[in-house]
Protein backbone atom coordinates (compact mmCIF):
# COMPACT_ATOMS: atom_id res chain seq x y z
CA UNK A 1 0.00 0.00 0.00
CA UNK A 2 2.69 2.46 1.03
CA UNK A 3 4.97 1.56 -1.82
CA UNK A 4 2.16 2.46 -4.17
CA UNK A 5 1.54 5.68 -2.28
CA UNK A 6 5.16 6.75 -2.60
CA UNK A 7 5.09 6.46 -6.37
CA UNK A 8 2.45 9.19 -6.59
CA UNK A 9 3.17 12.92 -6.68
CA UNK A 10 2.82 14.77 -3.32
CA UNK A 11 -0.44 16.38 -4.38
CA UNK A 12 -1.93 13.05 -5.34
CA UNK A 13 -0.63 11.54 -2.09
CA UNK A 14 -2.60 14.16 -0.13
CA UNK A 15 -5.73 13.66 -2.17
CA UNK A 16 -5.39 9.93 -1.65
CA UNK A 17 -4.87 10.45 2.11
CA UNK A 18 -7.95 12.66 2.44
CA UNK A 19 -10.16 10.21 0.57
CA UNK A 20 -8.75 7.31 2.53
CA UNK A 21 -9.32 9.04 5.88
CA UNK A 22 -12.88 10.04 4.97
CA UNK A 23 -13.63 6.51 3.89
CA UNK A 24 -12.26 5.02 7.09
CA UNK A 25 -14.12 7.50 9.28
CA UNK A 26 -17.35 6.74 7.43
CA UNK A 27 -16.88 3.01 7.85
CA UNK A 28 -16.02 3.47 11.53
CA UNK A 29 -19.09 5.62 12.05
CA UNK A 30 -21.22 3.10 10.20
CA UNK A 31 -20.04 0.15 12.28
CA UNK A 32 -20.28 2.13 15.50
CA UNK A 33 -23.80 3.32 14.70
CA UNK A 34 -24.99 -0.22 14.04
CA UNK A 35 -23.32 -1.35 17.25
CA UNK A 36 -24.79 1.58 19.17
CA UNK A 37 -28.25 0.93 17.78
CA UNK A 38 -28.31 -2.75 18.75
CA UNK A 39 -26.25 -2.86 21.97
CA UNK A 40 -26.46 0.72 23.23
CA UNK A 41 -24.61 0.06 26.47
CA UNK A 42 -20.90 -0.24 26.18
CA UNK A 43 -19.63 2.90 24.50
CA UNK A 44 -16.02 1.94 25.31
CA UNK A 45 -16.20 -0.62 22.48
CA UNK A 46 -17.18 2.12 20.08
CA UNK A 47 -14.11 4.06 21.17
CA UNK A 48 -12.02 0.98 20.42
CA UNK A 49 -13.53 0.66 16.94
CA UNK A 50 -12.57 4.27 16.23
CA UNK A 51 -9.07 3.73 17.56
CA UNK A 52 -8.68 0.73 15.27
CA UNK A 53 -9.56 2.85 12.27
CA UNK A 54 -7.24 5.63 13.42
CA UNK A 55 -4.40 3.10 13.39
CA UNK A 56 -5.37 2.03 9.86
CA UNK A 57 -5.47 5.65 8.74
CA UNK A 58 -2.10 6.46 10.30
CA UNK A 59 -0.49 3.50 8.59
CA UNK A 60 -1.82 4.34 5.17
CA UNK A 61 -1.58 8.10 4.88
CA UNK A 62 1.22 10.54 4.39
CA UNK A 63 2.77 12.15 7.50
CA UNK A 64 1.34 12.69 11.00
CA UNK A 65 -1.38 15.10 10.11
CA UNK A 66 -4.21 12.80 9.02
CA UNK A 67 -3.89 10.44 11.98
CA UNK A 68 -3.87 13.21 14.60
CA UNK A 69 -6.62 15.16 12.92
CA UNK A 70 -8.82 12.09 12.75
CA UNK A 71 -8.19 11.23 16.39
CA UNK A 72 -9.17 14.73 17.54
CA UNK A 73 -12.18 14.61 15.27
CA UNK A 74 -13.07 11.21 16.68
CA UNK A 75 -13.08 12.50 20.26
CA UNK A 76 -15.48 15.29 19.39
CA UNK A 77 -17.60 13.09 17.13
CA UNK A 78 -17.70 10.34 19.79
CA UNK A 79 -18.87 12.81 22.38
CA UNK A 80 -21.42 14.30 20.03
CA UNK A 81 -23.02 11.12 18.74
CA UNK A 82 -22.46 8.21 21.07
CA UNK A 83 -22.55 9.65 24.59
CA UNK A 84 -25.48 10.96 26.54
CA UNK A 85 -26.88 13.44 25.73
CA UNK A 86 -26.91 12.25 22.16
CA UNK A 87 -26.20 14.84 19.42
CA UNK A 88 -24.84 17.35 21.88
CA UNK A 89 -21.35 18.19 23.01
CA UNK A 90 -21.11 17.60 26.73
CA UNK A 91 -17.81 17.42 28.49
CA UNK A 92 -19.09 17.57 32.04
CA UNK A 93 -21.04 14.30 32.57
CA UNK A 94 -19.47 12.22 35.32
CA UNK A 95 -16.61 9.96 34.19
CA UNK A 96 -16.72 11.21 30.62
CA UNK A 97 -13.97 13.81 30.86
CA UNK A 98 -11.51 11.08 31.81
CA UNK A 99 -12.67 8.83 28.96
CA UNK A 100 -12.21 11.67 26.52
CA UNK A 101 -8.86 12.64 27.90
CA UNK A 102 -7.56 9.07 27.78
CA UNK A 103 -9.02 8.50 24.33
CA UNK A 104 -7.46 11.67 22.97
CA UNK A 105 -4.08 10.72 24.39
CA UNK A 106 -4.25 7.15 23.10
CA UNK A 107 -5.38 8.26 19.67
CA UNK A 108 -2.69 10.91 19.36
CA UNK A 109 0.07 8.59 20.63
CA UNK A 110 -0.93 5.76 18.32
CA UNK A 111 -1.21 7.96 15.32
CA UNK A 112 2.20 9.54 16.02
CA UNK A 113 3.74 6.12 16.58
CA UNK A 114 2.41 4.57 13.41
CA UNK A 115 3.25 7.60 11.32
CA UNK A 116 6.72 7.45 12.75
CA UNK A 117 6.91 3.78 11.83
CA UNK A 118 5.88 4.54 8.28
CA UNK A 119 8.52 7.25 8.02
CA UNK A 120 11.15 4.92 9.41
CA UNK A 121 10.38 2.16 6.95
CA UNK A 122 10.64 4.74 4.19
CA UNK A 123 14.03 5.77 5.49
CA UNK A 124 15.24 2.17 5.61
CA UNK A 125 14.15 1.71 2.02
CA UNK A 126 16.01 4.82 0.93
CA UNK A 127 19.07 3.68 2.82
CA UNK A 128 19.00 0.33 1.04
CA UNK A 129 18.64 2.05 -2.30
CA UNK A 130 21.62 4.27 -1.50
CA UNK A 131 23.71 1.25 -0.48
CA UNK A 132 22.88 -0.54 -3.72
CA UNK A 133 23.87 2.58 -5.62
CA UNK A 134 27.13 2.75 -3.75
CA UNK A 135 27.82 -0.88 -4.65
CA UNK A 136 27.30 -0.09 -8.30
CA UNK A 137 29.55 2.94 -7.95
CA UNK A 138 32.23 0.82 -6.35
CA UNK A 139 32.05 -1.73 -9.15
CA UNK A 140 32.35 1.02 -11.73
CA UNK A 141 35.30 2.53 -9.89
CA UNK A 142 37.04 -0.85 -9.76
CA UNK A 143 36.46 -1.32 -13.46
CA UNK A 144 37.84 2.10 -14.31
CA UNK A 145 40.91 1.51 -12.19
CA UNK A 146 41.52 -1.82 -13.90
CA UNK A 147 40.97 -0.33 -17.34
CA UNK A 148 43.33 2.59 -16.92
CA UNK A 149 46.05 0.24 -15.80
CA UNK A 150 45.46 -2.56 -18.24
CA UNK A 151 44.83 -0.64 -21.43
CA UNK A 152 47.90 1.54 -21.15
CA UNK A 153 50.38 -1.33 -21.33
CA UNK A 154 49.43 -2.80 -24.73
CA UNK A 155 48.84 0.67 -26.16
CA UNK A 156 52.37 1.73 -25.26
CA UNK A 157 53.54 -1.48 -26.92
CA UNK A 158 51.66 -0.74 -30.12
CA UNK A 159 52.74 2.89 -30.29
CA UNK A 160 56.35 2.05 -29.45
CA UNK A 161 56.64 -0.80 -31.92
CA UNK A 162 54.95 1.03 -34.78
CA UNK A 163 57.05 4.18 -34.33
CA UNK A 164 60.14 1.99 -34.22
CA UNK A 165 59.07 0.50 -37.54
CA UNK A 166 58.25 3.80 -39.28
CA UNK A 167 61.51 5.40 -38.13
CA UNK A 168 63.89 2.55 -38.72
CA UNK A 169 62.41 0.09 -41.21
CA UNK A 170 65.09 0.89 -43.81
CA UNK A 171 67.83 -0.54 -41.65
CA UNK A 172 65.94 -3.58 -40.34
CA UNK A 173 66.18 -7.13 -41.54
CA UNK A 174 63.03 -9.14 -42.31
CA UNK A 175 63.18 -11.08 -39.07
CA UNK A 176 63.23 -7.86 -37.04
CA UNK A 177 60.33 -6.43 -39.00
CA UNK A 178 58.33 -9.60 -38.53
CA UNK A 179 59.06 -9.52 -34.81
CA UNK A 180 57.76 -5.97 -34.53
CA UNK A 181 54.59 -6.66 -36.49
CA UNK A 182 53.96 -9.78 -34.43
CA UNK A 183 54.25 -7.77 -31.23
CA UNK A 184 51.80 -5.23 -32.55
CA UNK A 185 49.42 -7.99 -33.53
CA UNK A 186 49.64 -9.57 -30.11
CA UNK A 187 48.99 -6.32 -28.29
CA UNK A 188 46.13 -5.44 -30.61
CA UNK A 189 44.49 -8.83 -30.16
CA UNK A 190 44.78 -8.43 -26.44
CA UNK A 191 43.28 -4.95 -26.57
CA UNK A 192 40.44 -6.26 -28.67
CA UNK A 193 39.65 -8.94 -26.12
CA UNK A 194 39.56 -6.33 -23.42
CA UNK A 195 37.29 -4.01 -25.37
CA UNK A 196 35.01 -6.94 -26.09
CA UNK A 197 34.91 -7.63 -22.38
CA UNK A 198 33.99 -4.04 -21.63
CA UNK A 199 31.33 -4.07 -24.33
CA UNK A 200 29.70 -7.14 -22.89
CA UNK A 201 29.40 -5.34 -19.58
CA UNK A 202 27.25 -2.70 -21.26
CA UNK A 203 24.63 -5.45 -21.55
CA UNK A 204 24.18 -5.11 -17.80
CA UNK A 205 21.61 -2.48 -16.92
CA UNK A 206 23.52 0.44 -15.44
CA UNK A 207 20.89 1.59 -12.95
CA UNK A 208 20.14 -1.55 -11.02
CA UNK A 209 22.80 -4.01 -12.24
CA UNK A 210 20.22 -6.36 -13.72
CA UNK A 211 20.34 -8.39 -16.92
CA UNK A 212 17.98 -9.92 -19.42
CA UNK A 213 18.11 -13.70 -19.07
CA UNK A 214 16.94 -16.54 -21.26
CA UNK A 215 16.74 -20.21 -20.47
CA UNK A 216 19.97 -21.60 -21.89
CA UNK A 217 21.54 -25.02 -22.11
CA UNK A 218 24.63 -25.05 -19.92
CA UNK A 219 26.57 -27.54 -22.07
CA UNK A 220 26.16 -25.35 -25.15
CA UNK A 221 27.50 -22.24 -23.45
CA UNK A 222 30.34 -24.13 -21.81
CA UNK A 223 31.21 -25.93 -25.05
CA UNK A 224 31.21 -22.76 -27.12
CA UNK A 225 33.42 -20.94 -24.59
CA UNK A 226 35.90 -23.83 -24.49
CA UNK A 227 35.99 -23.96 -28.29
CA UNK A 228 36.72 -20.26 -28.63
CA UNK A 229 39.56 -20.51 -26.13
CA UNK A 230 41.01 -23.57 -27.89
CA UNK A 231 40.89 -21.68 -31.19
CA UNK A 232 42.84 -18.79 -29.72
CA UNK A 233 45.34 -21.07 -27.99
CA UNK A 234 45.81 -24.05 -30.32
CA UNK A 235 48.55 -25.62 -28.18
CA UNK A 236 46.42 -25.79 -25.06
CA UNK A 237 43.77 -28.26 -24.03
CA UNK A 238 40.58 -27.66 -22.11
CA UNK A 239 38.88 -30.70 -20.59
CA UNK A 240 35.18 -30.11 -20.24
CA UNK A 241 33.37 -32.29 -17.74
CA UNK A 242 29.63 -31.68 -17.88
CA UNK A 243 26.91 -33.90 -16.36
CA UNK A 244 25.07 -36.13 -18.84
CA UNK A 245 21.72 -34.64 -17.83
CA UNK A 246 20.74 -31.58 -19.81
CA UNK A 247 20.84 -28.53 -17.53
CA UNK A 248 18.85 -25.50 -18.56
CA UNK A 249 19.14 -22.36 -16.43
CA UNK A 250 18.31 -18.68 -16.90
CA UNK A 251 21.27 -16.55 -17.94
CA UNK A 252 22.59 -14.07 -20.45
CA UNK A 253 24.57 -16.61 -22.46
CA UNK A 254 26.95 -14.10 -24.03
CA UNK A 255 27.90 -12.74 -20.61
CA UNK A 256 28.41 -16.16 -19.04
CA UNK A 257 30.42 -17.26 -22.06
CA UNK A 258 32.62 -14.21 -21.46
CA UNK A 259 33.08 -15.19 -17.81
CA UNK A 260 34.15 -18.71 -18.77
CA UNK A 261 36.46 -17.43 -21.52
CA UNK A 262 38.10 -14.96 -19.14
CA UNK A 263 38.64 -17.58 -16.47
CA UNK A 264 39.96 -20.15 -18.96
CA UNK A 265 42.34 -17.65 -20.54
CA UNK A 266 43.55 -16.52 -17.13
CA UNK A 267 44.15 -20.13 -16.20
CA UNK A 268 46.13 -20.75 -19.39
CA UNK A 269 48.14 -17.54 -19.10
CA UNK A 270 48.91 -17.50 -15.43
CA UNK A 271 49.28 -21.10 -14.48
CA UNK A 272 52.83 -21.33 -15.74
CA UNK A 273 53.89 -23.90 -18.31
CA UNK A 274 51.19 -26.56 -18.11
CA UNK A 275 48.60 -25.88 -20.74
CA UNK A 276 45.84 -28.08 -19.39
CA UNK A 277 42.75 -26.63 -17.81
CA UNK A 278 39.74 -28.46 -16.42
CA UNK A 279 36.30 -26.98 -16.78
CA UNK A 280 33.91 -28.84 -14.51
CA UNK A 281 30.17 -28.29 -14.28
CA UNK A 282 28.20 -29.70 -11.37
CA UNK A 283 24.47 -29.66 -10.81
CA UNK A 284 22.96 -29.15 -7.35
CA UNK A 285 19.27 -28.75 -6.50
CA UNK A 286 19.56 -24.96 -6.22
CA UNK A 287 22.69 -24.01 -8.15
CA UNK A 288 24.90 -24.94 -11.05
CA UNK A 289 28.57 -24.85 -10.04
CA UNK A 290 31.28 -24.09 -12.61
CA UNK A 291 34.88 -24.83 -11.66
CA UNK A 292 37.86 -23.74 -13.77
CA UNK A 293 40.92 -25.52 -12.45
CA UNK A 294 44.51 -25.18 -13.61
CA UNK A 295 47.63 -27.09 -12.63
CA UNK A 296 50.18 -24.33 -12.29
CA UNK A 297 51.72 -22.06 -9.72
CA UNK A 298 48.54 -21.14 -7.90
CA UNK A 299 47.47 -17.71 -6.74
CA UNK A 300 49.93 -15.88 -4.47
CA UNK A 301 48.74 -15.89 -0.88
CA UNK A 302 48.56 -12.11 -0.54
CA UNK A 303 46.50 -11.71 -3.72
CA UNK A 304 43.77 -14.10 -2.64
CA UNK A 305 41.77 -11.42 -0.87
CA UNK A 306 41.91 -8.79 -3.56
CA UNK A 307 41.41 -10.88 -6.71
CA UNK A 308 38.23 -9.18 -7.81
CA UNK A 309 38.84 -5.54 -6.92
CA UNK A 310 40.74 -4.49 -10.01
CA UNK A 311 44.27 -4.18 -8.71
CA UNK A 312 46.78 -5.66 -11.14
CA UNK A 313 48.09 -9.12 -10.58
CA UNK A 314 51.83 -9.42 -11.05
CA UNK A 315 53.71 -12.37 -9.62
CA UNK A 316 57.41 -11.62 -9.54
CA UNK A 317 58.65 -14.29 -12.00
CA UNK A 318 57.30 -12.99 -15.27
CA UNK A 319 55.52 -9.76 -14.69
CA UNK A 320 55.37 -8.52 -18.26
CA UNK A 321 53.40 -11.42 -19.71
CA UNK A 322 50.77 -11.13 -17.07
CA UNK A 323 48.71 -8.17 -17.98
CA UNK A 324 45.02 -7.95 -17.99
CA UNK A 325 43.86 -10.18 -15.21
CA UNK A 326 42.66 -6.99 -13.52
CA UNK A 327 39.77 -6.15 -15.83
CA UNK A 328 38.97 -9.75 -16.63
CA UNK A 329 38.22 -10.75 -13.05
CA UNK A 330 36.37 -7.55 -12.17
CA UNK A 331 34.15 -8.19 -15.17
CA UNK A 332 33.60 -11.81 -14.15
CA UNK A 333 32.57 -10.68 -10.70
CA UNK A 334 30.27 -8.00 -12.10
CA UNK A 335 28.59 -10.46 -14.45
CA UNK A 336 28.18 -13.28 -11.94
CA UNK A 337 26.85 -10.88 -9.30
CA UNK A 338 24.31 -9.54 -11.80
CA UNK A 339 23.13 -13.15 -12.20
CA UNK A 340 22.70 -13.44 -8.40
CA UNK A 341 25.58 -15.91 -8.36
CA UNK A 342 28.84 -16.06 -6.44
CA UNK A 343 32.45 -16.31 -7.53
CA UNK A 344 35.59 -17.19 -5.59
CA UNK A 345 39.22 -17.85 -6.40
CA UNK A 346 41.27 -20.28 -4.35
CA UNK A 347 44.22 -22.65 -4.47
CA UNK A 348 44.02 -26.43 -4.54
CA UNK A 349 46.82 -29.01 -4.15
CA UNK A 350 48.26 -28.58 -7.63
CA UNK A 351 47.29 -25.08 -8.73
CA UNK A 352 44.56 -22.51 -8.71
CA UNK A 353 40.83 -22.78 -9.25
CA UNK A 354 37.99 -20.36 -9.76
CA UNK A 355 34.51 -21.44 -8.81
CA UNK A 356 31.36 -19.61 -9.74
CA UNK A 357 27.74 -20.55 -9.19
CA UNK A 358 24.56 -19.59 -10.98
CA UNK A 359 21.16 -20.01 -9.34
CA UNK A 360 18.61 -22.30 -10.93
CA UNK A 361 15.12 -21.32 -11.76
CA UNK A 362 12.65 -22.44 -9.10
CA UNK A 363 10.75 -25.54 -10.19
CA UNK A 364 7.27 -24.01 -10.13
CA UNK A 365 8.17 -21.19 -12.51
CA UNK A 366 9.74 -23.49 -15.10
CA UNK B 1 40.00 -20.89 -62.84
CA UNK B 2 39.46 -19.15 -66.15
CA UNK B 3 37.43 -16.13 -65.13
CA UNK B 4 37.84 -14.39 -61.79
CA UNK B 5 35.02 -14.39 -59.29
CA UNK B 6 33.57 -10.97 -58.50
CA UNK B 7 33.29 -9.95 -54.87
CA UNK B 8 31.43 -6.81 -53.83
CA UNK B 9 32.59 -5.47 -50.49
CA UNK B 10 30.22 -2.96 -48.87
CA UNK B 11 32.09 -1.58 -45.88
CA UNK B 12 32.65 1.97 -44.69
CA UNK B 13 35.97 1.44 -42.91
CA UNK B 14 38.79 2.18 -45.34
CA UNK B 15 41.39 0.10 -43.50
CA UNK B 16 39.26 -3.02 -43.54
CA UNK B 17 38.39 -2.45 -47.20
CA UNK B 18 42.06 -2.10 -48.06
CA UNK B 19 43.27 -5.27 -46.41
CA UNK B 20 40.32 -7.45 -47.37
CA UNK B 21 40.50 -6.44 -51.02
CA UNK B 22 44.26 -6.85 -51.08
CA UNK B 23 43.97 -10.33 -49.67
CA UNK B 24 41.10 -11.39 -51.90
CA UNK B 25 42.97 -10.09 -54.93
CA UNK B 26 45.95 -12.21 -53.98
CA UNK B 27 43.64 -15.22 -53.81
CA UNK B 28 42.26 -14.74 -57.27
CA UNK B 29 39.07 -12.77 -56.66
CA UNK B 30 38.20 -9.47 -58.28
CA UNK B 31 37.05 -7.05 -55.58
CA UNK B 32 34.86 -3.99 -55.98
CA UNK B 33 34.36 -1.84 -52.88
CA UNK B 34 31.51 0.43 -51.87
CA UNK B 35 31.71 2.69 -48.83
CA UNK B 36 28.01 3.50 -48.48
CA UNK B 37 24.81 1.53 -48.71
CA UNK B 38 23.54 3.46 -51.75
CA UNK B 39 26.78 2.95 -53.63
CA UNK B 40 26.65 -0.72 -52.68
CA UNK B 41 23.09 -1.14 -53.96
CA UNK B 42 23.84 0.43 -57.34
CA UNK B 43 27.06 -1.57 -57.70
CA UNK B 44 25.28 -4.78 -56.77
CA UNK B 45 22.83 -4.15 -59.62
CA UNK B 46 25.43 -3.07 -62.17
CA UNK B 47 28.28 -5.55 -61.72
CA UNK B 48 26.26 -8.60 -60.64
CA UNK B 49 28.86 -9.94 -58.22
CA UNK B 50 29.15 -13.63 -57.35
CA UNK B 51 29.18 -12.83 -53.65
CA UNK B 52 28.59 -9.77 -51.48
CA UNK B 53 30.31 -8.98 -48.18
CA UNK B 54 28.08 -6.56 -46.31
CA UNK B 55 28.91 -4.57 -43.19
CA UNK B 56 25.80 -4.00 -41.08
CA UNK B 57 26.96 -0.64 -39.70
CA UNK B 58 26.89 1.60 -42.76
CA UNK B 59 26.83 5.40 -42.57
CA UNK B 60 23.79 6.07 -44.78
CA UNK B 61 21.38 3.09 -44.86
CA UNK B 62 20.94 0.34 -42.31
CA UNK B 63 22.75 -2.80 -43.45
CA UNK B 64 19.53 -4.83 -43.05
CA UNK B 65 17.76 -2.52 -45.50
CA UNK B 66 20.52 -3.02 -48.05
CA UNK B 67 20.13 -6.74 -47.55
CA UNK B 68 16.35 -6.58 -47.94
CA UNK B 69 16.59 -4.56 -51.13
CA UNK B 70 19.13 -6.89 -52.71
CA UNK B 71 17.04 -9.91 -51.73
CA UNK B 72 14.10 -8.37 -53.56
CA UNK B 73 15.67 -9.16 -56.89
CA UNK B 74 18.57 -11.52 -56.32
CA UNK B 75 19.74 -14.55 -54.41
CA UNK B 76 23.44 -13.68 -54.61
CA UNK B 77 25.18 -15.12 -51.55
CA UNK B 78 25.60 -12.39 -48.95
CA UNK B 79 27.94 -12.63 -45.99
CA UNK B 80 27.30 -10.22 -43.15
CA UNK B 81 30.20 -8.52 -41.38
CA UNK B 82 29.26 -7.42 -37.88
CA UNK B 83 30.38 -6.79 -34.33
CA UNK B 84 30.03 -9.65 -31.92
CA UNK B 85 27.95 -8.10 -29.18
CA UNK B 86 25.04 -7.27 -31.47
CA UNK B 87 23.65 -10.74 -31.91
CA UNK B 88 20.16 -9.42 -32.66
CA UNK B 89 21.37 -7.68 -35.80
CA UNK B 90 23.01 -10.87 -36.95
CA UNK B 91 19.92 -12.97 -36.31
CA UNK B 92 17.75 -10.41 -38.12
CA UNK B 93 20.11 -10.34 -41.06
CA UNK B 94 20.27 -14.13 -41.27
CA UNK B 95 16.49 -14.42 -41.04
CA UNK B 96 16.23 -11.81 -43.79
CA UNK B 97 18.17 -14.09 -46.09
CA UNK B 98 21.84 -13.45 -45.49
CA UNK B 99 23.82 -16.64 -46.11
CA UNK B 100 26.30 -16.37 -43.29
CA UNK B 101 28.00 -13.91 -41.01
CA UNK B 102 31.51 -13.17 -39.84
CA UNK B 103 32.42 -11.32 -36.69
CA UNK B 104 34.81 -8.37 -36.54
CA UNK B 105 37.72 -8.62 -36.15
CA UNK B 106 38.03 -11.68 -38.33
CA UNK B 107 41.00 -13.67 -39.43
CA UNK B 108 41.49 -13.74 -43.15
CA UNK B 109 41.42 -17.55 -43.20
CA UNK B 110 38.02 -17.52 -41.58
CA UNK B 111 36.74 -15.08 -44.18
CA UNK B 112 38.07 -17.22 -47.03
CA UNK B 113 36.42 -20.32 -45.59
CA UNK B 114 33.08 -18.52 -45.28
CA UNK B 115 33.28 -17.22 -48.84
CA UNK B 116 34.10 -20.68 -50.19
CA UNK B 117 31.25 -22.29 -48.26
CA UNK B 118 28.71 -19.72 -49.39
CA UNK B 119 29.80 -19.91 -53.02
CA UNK B 120 29.63 -23.68 -52.95
CA UNK B 121 26.14 -23.70 -51.49
CA UNK B 122 24.94 -21.18 -54.05
CA UNK B 123 26.30 -23.27 -56.93
CA UNK B 124 25.24 -26.78 -55.98
CA UNK B 125 21.64 -26.85 -57.11
CA UNK B 126 21.22 -30.55 -56.60
CA UNK B 127 21.08 -31.79 -53.06
CA UNK B 128 23.95 -33.94 -51.94
CA UNK B 129 23.22 -37.62 -51.48
CA UNK B 130 25.62 -38.15 -48.60
CA UNK B 131 27.28 -36.22 -45.83
CA UNK B 132 30.64 -37.16 -44.43
CA UNK B 133 32.81 -35.43 -41.84
CA UNK B 134 35.33 -37.05 -39.50
CA UNK B 135 33.66 -40.31 -38.39
CA UNK B 136 30.10 -39.30 -39.18
CA UNK B 137 28.29 -40.33 -42.35
CA UNK B 138 24.74 -39.60 -43.38
CA UNK B 139 23.03 -41.24 -46.34
CA UNK B 140 20.14 -38.93 -47.19
CA UNK B 141 18.54 -41.35 -49.65
CA UNK B 142 18.50 -44.35 -47.34
CA UNK B 143 17.90 -42.11 -44.32
CA UNK B 144 20.71 -43.75 -42.40
CA UNK B 145 23.36 -42.34 -40.11
CA UNK B 146 26.66 -44.01 -39.31
CA UNK B 147 29.23 -43.15 -36.69
CA UNK B 148 32.51 -45.07 -37.09
CA UNK B 149 30.64 -47.36 -39.48
CA UNK B 150 28.00 -48.23 -36.90
CA UNK B 151 24.44 -47.21 -37.48
CA UNK B 152 23.01 -44.57 -35.14
CA UNK B 153 19.29 -44.47 -34.39
CA UNK B 154 17.62 -41.11 -34.16
CA UNK B 155 13.99 -40.18 -33.65
CA UNK B 156 12.08 -38.65 -36.55
CA UNK B 157 12.56 -35.07 -35.32
CA UNK B 158 16.21 -35.66 -34.46
CA UNK B 159 16.84 -37.06 -37.93
CA UNK B 160 15.14 -34.10 -39.61
CA UNK B 161 17.11 -31.69 -37.47
CA UNK B 162 20.46 -33.32 -38.14
CA UNK B 163 19.89 -33.64 -41.89
CA UNK B 164 18.72 -30.03 -42.13
CA UNK B 165 22.00 -28.95 -40.57
CA UNK B 166 23.99 -31.41 -42.68
CA UNK B 167 22.41 -30.19 -45.92
CA UNK B 168 23.51 -26.69 -44.94
CA UNK B 169 26.81 -27.82 -43.48
CA UNK B 170 29.31 -25.04 -42.84
CA UNK B 171 26.52 -22.47 -42.73
CA UNK B 172 24.90 -21.10 -39.64
CA UNK B 173 21.15 -21.69 -39.32
CA UNK B 174 19.24 -19.49 -36.88
CA UNK B 175 16.91 -20.92 -34.26
CA UNK B 176 14.00 -19.39 -36.17
CA UNK B 177 15.00 -20.96 -39.46
CA UNK B 178 15.38 -24.38 -37.88
CA UNK B 179 12.18 -24.15 -35.85
CA UNK B 180 10.04 -23.05 -38.77
CA UNK B 181 11.50 -25.66 -41.12
CA UNK B 182 10.95 -28.56 -38.75
CA UNK B 183 7.99 -27.56 -36.62
CA UNK B 184 6.29 -25.33 -39.17
CA UNK B 185 5.82 -21.58 -39.34
CA UNK B 186 3.35 -21.33 -36.48
CA UNK B 187 5.54 -22.84 -33.79
CA UNK B 188 5.88 -20.60 -30.75
CA UNK B 189 9.11 -18.73 -30.37
CA UNK B 190 10.27 -20.66 -27.33
CA UNK B 191 13.13 -22.76 -28.66
CA UNK B 192 13.59 -25.05 -25.65
CA UNK B 193 12.26 -28.00 -27.63
CA UNK B 194 15.03 -27.41 -30.14
CA UNK B 195 17.67 -27.32 -27.39
CA UNK B 196 16.40 -30.54 -25.91
CA UNK B 197 16.43 -32.33 -29.27
CA UNK B 198 19.90 -30.99 -29.99
CA UNK B 199 21.11 -32.24 -26.60
CA UNK B 200 19.75 -35.71 -27.45
CA UNK B 201 21.43 -35.73 -30.85
CA UNK B 202 24.72 -34.71 -29.30
CA UNK B 203 24.48 -37.53 -26.79
CA UNK B 204 24.17 -39.94 -29.69
CA UNK B 205 26.85 -38.61 -32.03
CA UNK B 206 29.37 -36.61 -29.99
CA UNK B 207 32.05 -38.11 -27.74
CA UNK B 208 31.59 -35.25 -25.28
CA UNK B 209 28.35 -33.29 -25.77
CA UNK B 210 29.97 -30.30 -24.07
CA UNK B 211 32.85 -30.31 -26.57
CA UNK B 212 31.03 -31.01 -29.84
CA UNK B 213 32.89 -31.98 -32.99
CA UNK B 214 30.00 -32.00 -35.45
CA UNK B 215 27.29 -29.57 -34.44
CA UNK B 216 28.49 -26.26 -33.02
CA UNK B 217 26.47 -23.73 -31.08
CA UNK B 218 26.54 -20.10 -32.12
CA UNK B 219 25.34 -18.53 -28.90
CA UNK B 220 22.23 -16.43 -29.27
CA UNK B 221 22.07 -17.22 -32.99
CA UNK B 222 21.74 -20.86 -33.89
CA UNK B 223 23.70 -23.93 -34.93
CA UNK B 224 26.36 -24.67 -37.49
CA UNK B 225 27.39 -28.14 -38.63
CA UNK B 226 30.88 -29.19 -39.60
CA UNK B 227 31.50 -28.84 -43.33
CA UNK B 228 30.63 -31.82 -45.55
CA UNK B 229 33.85 -33.40 -46.77
CA UNK B 230 32.09 -34.78 -49.85
CA UNK B 231 31.51 -31.32 -51.28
Amino acid sequence: MLGKLQDLSPKKQHIYSIIFSLLCMTIATGISSIYYYYVNENSANIALIFILFIIIISCNTRGYFYGIFCSLFTVVWFNYVYTYPVFMLNLSASGYPITFLVMTTIAVIISTLTSHLVLQSQMVKEQEHRLAEADGEKMRANLLRAISHDLRTPLSGIIGNSSMYTNGHASMCDAEKLEIVKNIQEDATWLFNMVENLLTVTRINNDDMTIKTNIESVEEVVGEAAMRVCKRHPDSSVNVDCPMDLIMIPMDAILIEQVIINLLENALKHSGKKNTVDLIVRDTPTNVIFTIRDYGNGIPEKKLNSLFDGTPYTPSQNADVLKGIGIGLVICKTIVTAHQGTIIGQNHDKGAEFVFTLPKLKEESL
Amino acid sequence: MTSKLNVLLIEDDKNICAFVSKFLNQNGYRVTTAHTGKEGLSLAASICPHIILLDLGLPDIDGCDVLRQIRNWSSIPIIIISARTKEHDKVDALDLGADDYITKPFGIDELMARIRTSLRHSRSNTLEKTYKALDLEINFEKRMIFLNGEQIHLTQIEYQLLTLLAENSGKVLTYNQIMSTIWGPYVDSNNQILRVNMANIRRKIEKNPAQPEYVFTEIGIGYRMLENENL
